[in-house]
């Protein structure tokens, strides 16, 4: 197999691109892709200030060096869930990786500071882990970014998982979450802006991308999700895509181009309405936010002092 | 390549193959002695 663009050896075989590419034009592409979605979809303005979720796995990891190495300012968030050796593992290599490069890396230990942690909080609220990890992070990423005075919230959603999210929903019919689903969800109402810079990019090449950007990461699955629907929706998709090349990608940008607009024009309910958390002040749909009530439930608390990130760790000069 | 793919079961577009400690491309040939990982890229957090 020869490179598509320098017809030197190459290393990775893009089947939807029917194209090969040697290491630096597989970066390169990489970069191509990331910049073409930012443009796209207006994700990132010059000089804003970009707070990556960083999970310590492949996709977060490679989203945060496609960021830094465009010459965005990005700085990471870590968020420490409490499941177990998964946890510890996930947050050394989000460290390693912060330290090696000489970037800002934010942390907060749920266990810490509010006094839970995931597989505590499956087990009070008697749901799928996901939901309370979901929950958790979707306010924690929110709150830093606002005390950390980010402007938006980057997130390692690629395009298998917004395939696979789009696959479920179109499954039930789910027309609400239908119609939010999007690259990037605008601020307002007191939420940063949330962008996903890799949904041109699949799971395999970012993958790919870290083995040949010498990334480590956490290759090892979170041990909570196994079994899960959103898992098989990506088997069902890359089964697919194996017999016709593409599919993934004509799927969910079809969606964003024919579909999502009218799904949004019709949506029953929008965000307006909200009111200030009366225990935290985040924005929130009644008196008391989701997070709040997740805390009540799992018996947690606010971390002391003030509402901040609670456990802010700089790692490394920053750049 | 494909031919150890295709008896592991796996898609291609859910794996990829490090041959001493290098990424390879499908059409990759493995010869006796190499140190192969068949590594699986599919994570599963729909938060």
């Amino acid at each position: 197999m020869k490179c598509r663009v320098c017809r030197g050896p190459a290393v990775i075989d893009v089947p939807r691109h029917n194209a090969n590419f040697c290491v630096a034009h597989f970066v390169e592409q990489c970069e191509r892709q990331v910049v073409k979605a930012i443009n796209a979809f207006d994700m990132i303005a010059p000089g804003d200030k970009v707070l990556v979720a960083v999970s310590g796995g492949k996709d977060s990891l490679a989203l945060w060096d496609l960021l830094i190495r465009l010459g965005y300012h990005a700085e990471g968030l870590y968020l420490g869930l409490g499941i177990g050796e998964y946890s510890d593992e996930s947050g050394s290599y989000a460290r390693k990786f912060a330290l090696e490069r000489g970037l800002v890396l934010h942390q907060i230990e749920l266990r810490d500071s509010f006094g839970y942690d995931i597989p505590t909080a499956a087990a009070r609220t008697r749901r799928v882990p996901c939901s309370a990890c979901g929950l958790s992070k979707r306010h924690l990423f929110d709150r830093a970014a606002h005390d950390l005075g980010a402007d938006v919230v980057a997130t390692g959603h690629n395009l298998d998982d917004e395939a696979a999210v789009l696959f479920g929903n179109v499954l039930r019919w789910q027309t609400d979450y239908l119609a939010r689903q999007a690259p990037v969800l605008p601020a307002g109402n007191g939420f940063p802006r949330k962008v996903k810079p890799l949904v041109r990019l699949s799971e395999r090449e970012m993958a790919a991308y870290c083995i040949v950007s010498g990334i480590d990461y956490q290759v090892e699955e979170c041990p909570m999700v196994a079994g899960n629907n959103h898992l098989s929706y990506k088997e069902t998709l890359n089964a697919v895509e194996a017999r016709s090349p593409g599919t993934k990608h004509d799927f969910y940008f079809g969606f964003l181009d024919r579909a999502a607009a009218a799904l949004r024009a019709g949506m029953v309910s929008g965000p307006d309405g909200l009111v200030s958390c009366q225990r935290c002040g985040a924005p929130a749909s009644s008196e008391i936010c989701a997070f709040c009530r997740l805390l009540e439930r799992v018996e947690g608390h606010q971390p002391d002092g003030p509402i901040s990130v609670a456990v802010p760790v700089q790692i490394g000069p920053r750049r | 390549m494909v031919r150890l793919l295709n008896e592991l079961g796996v898609t291609r577009e859910s794996v990829l193959v490090v041959r001493n400690g290098e990424l390879v491309p499908g059409d990759a040939q493995l010869e006796d002695g190499d140190e192969v990982e068949v590594r699986p890229v599919i994570s599963g957090g729909a938060a």
